[in-house]
């Protein structure tokens, strides 16, 4: 851990909500809204990101988080401090930029420096600071190079060094590594997960790919329309889905329609079952979603206790190399479900087969 | 394709040639336009730098130019970025008046200018033609001001914020300084339009603010004058290192690198 | 405060801001440059009380009608002949690339930055009387070799010298963007090169021919120096017709009038530009 990580240390420890979203509102015509009424409660040095499709309102909140857009109505709290009345430049929030915006006419020293420079901290200070921050990210030997003269990967690191720089309260990331290979891409997840791990900063992180959001997150913000779906761990938010976009938004998924109240549900096609049904609907009518990666083929014959067994009849193989993903139908139902290469080296389009899954990998959605 | 290429060469024959021809008769002692040249001697540029009735239109065009130049830019540069950066009632209109000036022919604005100015006593006057001029420049300087803006990364002013730089900071540490090549380029096409602006002048510099263009118009029309051939192969020598400073400046870098890969590998 | 009279604040102060950022421009335009049109459309209207004779004039005259007509086929000429010279030079340009295009265009650039006077009088020496063309004429057994100078034909030769830069330049900024592998597509698809260009390459250049003629017949129709310097005196254009009347008659109110007629003629041709095309596209 070097100097900079070591003085950022000690502004982690507090828990409880730290950078807290109320209400909030934005719309640009007054009619119609881009975000609407969104609330979230992000503790210090949390690591959370918001996921959505384009137009989900969730970089519009980001900016709002910024002070680059002003909330129509709600409230952003930071460290028990109202900050929407709050312009950018005194909010101490650091943000890297999805095109990373860095100044074509300095240096990748000078880009570093420019926080603290605005700060007007002495030139030692700034010199020493920046080449620390670039040390951090591994550029201590590209100061003195113009951004042009760098990477994609290179950029970014200059980037996320020059809004850590200053110790900001927060760190924004706006889809960060949008531009970058795959490769590079993961590289850069870890070396941002590893910052994150030494700075304890609290950091929202602004992204439309889920397996990003994934192996990144402490929590996922799940944004459609304005609202957000779902606020919680990655894992819930795979496993147990509040909302049929979120289950259809993160991963693959096979939804069945349900109904019924009292702990047995009538499942289109699969008939009548017990399952577990929290939270309860109101209307009684639920959505089923069955992971693809949950069901197995299912090589005996008749019932099998705990597990719904259905026939199915190939229409299309998807190979992946480690898994194959089967396209087919049972009956009336549409299916989905990926098996290991290994067990499926004899499927072919038209093969008909038995399919089984657990009635514990089943989750109800309320509809 | 063979057809097209000769096509081609024709078509860049017929572009230069002409240009080329004004050169070896600035050295032509012929007392009139003949060519070729009967024998060569530099006798008219020497005449050209001895003769205030030269010299003194070339001092006032350069003047007129930057002056032109200045309040251009001052003019245009608020009024792009209200252009390229808001939306509001009146912004086509606006942008139709900011084009005007370069749809309606040279020769009607100068009308207008003879009896305008005539009234408002700055005829014949370097005043006068600044203030056409920078009219005529408008549309020019903000074409290449508003593109250079609309190709403007705003983000780089969010990040600046973002920073902690206030909004007057962000404009001078950060907007101004990665605009300036644009600024500097749009500030350039108003000061060559004024400079190589003949039509305005004709009619209204006269003699006391008489411009190159009218000059040469002038001694081209009345007195067959040789000297022309002069300012015309100045002007030409000028566009001529203009134009290719640019790739000689390519060049020179290209062989430095190569000198200094060649040391780093030895 | 409400959703809505926040937005409206807000927007306020941005017009205000605006508007401030404009006002200058906007004065400056104003003063310098609609007043004194202003007082052109109002001369061709008054002397010293409202009339119309300067326009009964021009249009009763035959010798008016003769300029009118003959600038127009001037212009044509001009623009057709720069658009037959720059097409297969910009399209060679585009194609071939490299050192071949960059020669091609230094050459381009050189002519288009050189200013018109000095390339009027580049045409003065090569058709003079004393110049080398009609020395070639000459010595090809034309005897007495035919006047060049101050005709209809020189005035329209350099004027097309002049222009042809802005044709090339309008038309290689439309063709550098056509993907030339749509051309391929289409000899794959079995068409000869010729019908591939005709069928796939020329139209997608038909933007950039638009813009090249309505730039060059706009330039054309109001060219003042080149035809006074060259041309024939009895055959004036309209903008040198002005000229005279300005410089020779003090005829206010008649040049008045004949700029009027020109302004018209040249907004026409602009709106029906603009009425296609979009005016904001002419200069790329």
């Amino acid at each position: 851990m070097n100097a900079f990580a070591g003085r950022m240390e000690g502004r982690q420890g507090v828990t409880g909500s730290y950078l807290e979203i109320r209400d909030l509102v934005k719309s640009y015509d007054g009619y119609q809204q881009a975000v609407r009424g969104i609330s979230l409660a992000i503790a210090k040095g949390e690591f959370v990101s918001f996921l959505g499709p384009s137009g989900s309102g969730k970089t519009t909140t980001l900016m709002m988080v910024a002070g680059f857009e002003q909330p129509t109505a709600g409230r952003i709290v930071l460290g028990g401090r109202e900050i929407a009345p709050v312009p950018p430049h005194k909010r101490n929030i650091g943000m890297v930029f999805q095109n990373y915006a860095l100044f074509p006419h300095m240096t990748a020293a000078e880009n570093v420096g420019f926080p603290l420079r605005m700060r007007k901290r002495p030139a030692a200070e700034i010199t020493r600071r920046s080449r620390e921050a670039l040390a951090m990210v591994g550029l201590a030997d590209f100061a003195g190079r113009q951004p042009r003269e760098l990477s994609g990967g290179q950029q970014q690191r200059v980037a996320l060094a020059r809004a850590l720089v200053f110790e900001p309260d927060v760190l924004l990331l706006d889809e960060p590594l949008g531009a970058l290979d795959k490769n590079l891409r993961e590289h850069m997840q870890v070396e941002i997960k590893r910052i994150h791990r030494e700075l304890g900063i609290t950091t929202i992180y602004v992204t439309h790919d889920q397996t990003e959001a994934m192996t990144m997150s402490d929590r996922i913000a799940v944004f459609s329309q304005g609202v957000v779906e779902q606020f919680a761990a990655p894992l819930d938010v795979y496993l147990r889905p509040a909302t049929r976009f979120v289950g259809g938004f993160v991963g693959d998924s096979n939804f069945f329609e349900a109904s019924g109240r009292t702990g047995m549900l009538e499942v289109a096609g699969l008939g009548t079952l017990s399952l577990p049904q929290a939270p309860v609907s109101a209307s009684g009518r639920y959505d089923v979603l069955v992971r693809p990666e949950a069901i197995g083929l299912w090589r005996g014959s008749g019932d099998r206790a705990g597990h719904c067994v259905v026939p199915f009849t190939v229409t299309a193989l998807v190979n992946y190399g480690d898994s194959v993903l089967l396209i087919g139908s049972s009956g009336d139902l549409s299916l989905r479900a990926r098996i290991p290469f290994m067990l499926a080296t004899d499927i072919r389009e038209g093969t008909a087969l038995s399919l089984s899954w657990r009635h514990a990998d089943m989750h109800c959605i309320p509809a | 394709m063979r057809i097209v290429i000769a096509l081609a060469l024709l078509s860049a024959l017929f572009i230069l040639g002409p240009l080329l021809i004004v050169v070896p008769m600035s050295f032509s002692t012929a007392k009139s336009f003949a060519f070729p040249p009967p024998d060569y001697w530099l006798g008219y540029y020497r005449a050209f730098f001895a003769d205030i009735r030269w010299t003194q239109p070339v001092i006032n065009s350069v003047l007129i130019a930057l002056a032109t130049m200045l309040l251009t830019m001052a003019l245009v540069i608020p009024a792009s970025f209200a252009m390229v950066r808001q939306r509001f009632l009146g912004r086509s209109a606006m942008n139709l008046l900011l084009m005007m000036p370069m749809i309606v022919p040279h020769i009607v604005m100068a009308l207008g200018y003879y009896s305008y100015f005539g009234h408002l006593k700055i005829i014949h006057s370097p005043l006068g033609v600044v203030l056409a001029h920078t009219c005529l420049s408008v549309p020019v300087c903000y074409l290449i001001i508003a593109a250079a803006l609309k190709g403007f990364d705003r983000n780089l002013e969010r990040a600046a914020m973002n920073l902690g730089a206030s909004p007057l900071r962000t404009f001078w540490e950060v907007t101004f300084p990665v605009l300036r090549p644009g600024f500097l380029v749009g500030g350039l096409f108003a000061f060559i339009h004024s400079f190589d602006e003949a039509v305005v002048a004709i009619f209204i510099s006269g003699q006391a603010a008489s411009t190159l263009p009218r000059k040469m118009f002038d001694s081209i029309r009345i007195e067959a004058d040789p000297i022309v051939s002069v300012v015309s192969t100045l002007l030409f020598a000028a566009v001529l290192l203009a134009v290719l400073s640019p790739l000689l400046w390519r060049a020179i870098s290209n062989t430095r690198r190569q000198v200094q890969s060649g040391t780093a590998t030895a | 405060m409400t959703q809505g009279t926040g937005i409206m604040m807000q927007q306020r102060a941005g017009r205000r801001t605006t508007w401030l950022l404009l006002l200058p421009v906007l004065v400056f335009l104003a003063v310098f440059f609609l007043v004194p049109l202003g007082q052109v459309l109002y001369f061709s209207v008054m002397d010293p009380t409202f009339t119309l004779h300067h326009y009964l004039a021009f249009f009763t005259d035959d010798f008016y009608w003769r300029v009118l007509f003959g600038t127009f086929r001037t212009t044509a000429i001009v623009t057709a002949f720069s658009l037959l010279l720059s097409y297969p030079l910009s399209y060679a340009i585009v194609r071939l690339g490299g050192g071949f295009a960059t020669a091609m265009l230094l050459i381009v650039a050189m002519s288009f930055w050189t200013s018109f006077l000095v390339r009027t009088f580049a045409w003065m020496v090569i058709l003079g009387n004393n110049g080398p063309l009609r020395a070639i004429l000459a010595t090809m057994g034309w005897t007495p070799p035919p006047e060049l100078l101050f005709t209809r034909f020189s005035s329209t030769l350099a004027m097309v010298h002049l222009l042809v830069p802005f044709m090339v330049l309008a038309l290689y900024s439309v063709m550098k963007k056509i993907d030339y592998t749509l051309v391929r597509a289409a000899i794959s698809l079995g068409a000869t090169p010729f019908e591939a260009f005709r069928r796939v390459f020329l139209p997608l250049s038909a933007p950039g021919i638009v813009n090249g003629c309505t730039l060059v017949f706009i330039m054309c129709l109001g060219f003042y120096v080149t035809p006074v310097l060259l041309g024939s005196p009895r055959e004036q254009m309209i903008a040198g017709l002005i000229g005279t009347q300005i410089e020779e008659f003090l005829e206010f109110g008649e040049a008045s009038a004949t700029a009027v007629i020109l302004l018209c003629v040249t907004m026409t041709v602009f709106a029906i530009y603009n009425r296609f095309v979009g005016l904001d596209k002419l200069w790329g």
